[in-house]
């Protein structure tokens, strides 16, 4: 592989976001995902190969360590933050259209309930697996949720819910959506929510990880 | 740190009959990691949500006596200094578990309506001589949360150093409530939480001040200033653990759900909560006092170095089927030496949606997993909102029956 892919892949996995970043501290002072993403372009590096060599490995490493209990929720924010911070020198490429996200999720934490950590967590692990994220935010309602479908044919939708009195309102929130787009798949996650739940309220999948998302979408969810 | 000896002499004067004890000697028994006669049984918080929807609006304590269980009652009485120029807020009406609050002419904390469709919103001001701090908390039928952080930009920390109140513990009153409330149950404080909206260790009120994401980032961002900031949160609470001499509590709660290990990592845990959570502790044990540590969350990863902070107790050992990630047998074998184990119950699947049956063979599984050498108070894993109450009777019922 590219020296400079590895370089970035290892920025990501190590959450090295930029030469200010003062973490991790054994590589303080040099070049993060921030610099090597700019450098991989000065390089010729196609923007794919940027995302899919480099990036893309750098955070399935981090959803796979996460799920193995290896490392935990602060490790992948700050894997995420380098992501990002490599991104935002692929943002031309994807606006210009040389660069597609695999497909569309529409994301949120469901009516009632205001935790957001777990659903960002997982927002930026399925952003880092090359595709969009529409974050809905906290607390969404039903019709919410139906609005965005309605903008974005073709997208997944995503649940989250960290309270067991919250995630009775997955279930309305599944039936709206397939009331009138049957087709759409909703994958479902959070804290107390088990796969046996999501069958119980009709959704397509079920995680009780980020990686495990990446994967459900990877292969159950045709690209928009 | 020594332990003091406590005023009630409860620790000195331990069951030597355990053939029928009260309330009060059978949570004791357990918090000093002893058999009591059979399983100490209780609850967490109880709701006020619940007890209105489920119980005809009964007080806590008839909820106790209703059910069977043994009680617990929860106190937090705050004293102003007079001579420091605090006085009790005369606008502030306590709410569910609150004390009264302490302000001074430079830390008045006013509030007012916000006008939001879904949610009873209300914003609150903390003013003081050189900026008025600003947080809003929103409420629906079962709880309360912050929608607006009080601690918006990092230099906020100073405005609370040198202005906020320092409550300290009504220790009359205090023991003039345990003397009333008796051998009937346990007297359960916390350290002082963050006025309005905060809660009992450092780590946990920085974060609900600031923001847990925010908080965290901060750790890898900035630590020096997370450290100035948690050592501000930890004096005020240093000064309340040194005012608690004397007060005749049963255990007091530190900690929160924020050091769970299902949001922290152990090298956060190390640096950032345990060096201000674990001199607390000690501080408590001087005064007298001992102190349950409070992680809603993952725990089994933290098991050793929470237990290593030396409380008394922990909780809640929330099982992985609601969000934790617990393994009670194997907790009680890494940790039942060391500390008294409060929690592991699963009220999610069994107060409601199943047989009496059902629920009482998940009692007897805690027990037969963390209860039978004793040190183990049976408990749901935090508070609950829904339940059916014959299934909470059947949860007491088994419980009594679960002897030593």
């Amino acid at each position: 592989m590219n020296e400079l892919l590895e370089s970035l892949t290892r920025c990501v996995e190590r959450g090295k976001v930029n030469s200010k970043s003062p973490y991790p501290p054994d590589l303080k002072g040099q070049d993060g995902a921030d610099e090597f993403a700019r450098k991989a372009i000065d390089a010729g590096i196609p923007p794919q190969e940027i995302l899919s060599n480099g990036l893309i490995i750098g955070m399935q490493r981090v959803g796979e360590r996460f799920r193995n209990k290896e490392i935990f929720v602060p490790d992948v924010l700050m894997a995420a933050k380098a992501m990002a911070a490599a991104m935002g020198h692929l943002k031309p490429f994807f606006q210009s259209d040389i660069l597609k996200h695999k497909g569309t999720i529409v994301i949120g934490t469901v009516l009632g309930d205001l935790h957001d950590i777990g659903k960002k967590l997982v927002s930026m692990v399925i952003e880092g697996a090359g595709w969009e994220v529409v974050d809905l935010g906290t607390d969404v309602s039903p019709e919410k949720f139906l609005k965005a479908v309605d903008e974005h044919p073709g997208c997944v939708v995503g649940l989250s819910a960290l309270l067991t009195t919250t995630m009775v309102n997955m279930e309305s929130t599944v039936k709206h959506v397939k009331a009138k787009h049957p087709n759409v798949k909703v994958i479902i996650g959070g804290a107390p929510v088990t796969e046996e739940f999501a069958l119980k309220i009709g959704a397509d999948g079920y995680s009780s990880d980020p990686q495990g998302a990446v994967e459900f979408l990877n292969s159950r969810c045709t690209p928009n | 740190m020594p332990r003091a000896e406590r005023v009630d002499g409860t620790e000195a004067k331990q069951t030597q009959d355990n053939r029928s004890l009260t309330s009060k000697q059978r949570f004791i028994a357990a918090l000093t990691r002893q058999k009591a006669d059979r399983l100490p049984v209780t609850t967490h918080h109880v709701m006020p949500y619940f007890l209105k929807k489920y119980m005809n609006g009964i007080s806590n304590d008839e909820f106790f006596d209703l059910l069977g269980l043994d009680p617990i009652r929860w106190l937090s009485v705050f004293k102003p200094d007079k001579s420091a120029g605090e006085y009790f807020d005369p606008n502030h009406v306590p709410g569910y578990l609150e004390a009264q609050r302490v302000v001074s002419d430079n830390w008045r904390i006013e509030h007012e309506q916000v006008s939001d469709p879904r949610y009873e919103t209300v914003r609150y001001k903390f003013i003081t001589p050189k900026k008025t701090l600003t947080t809003i908390l929103q409420s629906n039928d079962h709880t309360t949360w912050v929608s607006e952080r009080l601690v918006k930009e990092k230099t906020d920390i100073d405005i609370i150093a040198e202005f906020a109140t320092q409550p300290k513990c009504d220790v009359e009153e205090v023991n003039r409530q345990a003397a009333a409330y008796g051998e009937r149950g346990m007297l359960r404080g916390f350290v002082n939480s963050f006025d309005v909206y905060g809660q009992p260790g450092c780590w946990q009120d920085a974060s609900v001040l600031f923001g847990i994401e925010d908080l965290i980032m901060a750790t890898f961002e900035d630590p020096e200033w997370v450290h100035v900031y948690l050592k501000i949160i930890f004096e005020r609470k240093r000064t309340y653990i040194r005012s608690l001499e004397g007060a005749r509590y049963d255990v007091l709660e530190l900690g929160g759900g924020d050091a769970s290990s299902t949001v922290i990592s152990p090298e956060i845990l190390d640096e950032f909560v345990a060096p201000y959570d674990a001199p607390l502790i000690d501080l408590a044990h001087s005064a007298g006092q001992r102190i349950v540590y409070h992680t809603c969350g993952g725990m089994m990863p933290f098991l050793e170095r929470l237990a290593a902070m030396n409380p008394d107790a922990m909780e809640t050992f929330t099982p992985s089927a609601m969000g934790g990630d617990m393994i009670l047998a194997e907790a009680k074998r890494r940790i039942g030496e060391k500390v008294c184990m409060i929690g592991g119950f699963d009220q999610f699947h069994y107060f409601k949606d199943c047989t009496t049956e059902e629920t009482r063979k998940a009692v007897r599984k805690c027990f037969d997993e963390a209860g039978r050498g004793g040190g183990y108070i049976l408990c749901p894993s935090d508070h609950f909102f829904d339940a059916d109450v014959e299934l909470l009777k059947a949860f007491a019922d088994e419980a009594r029956r679960c002897a030593y």
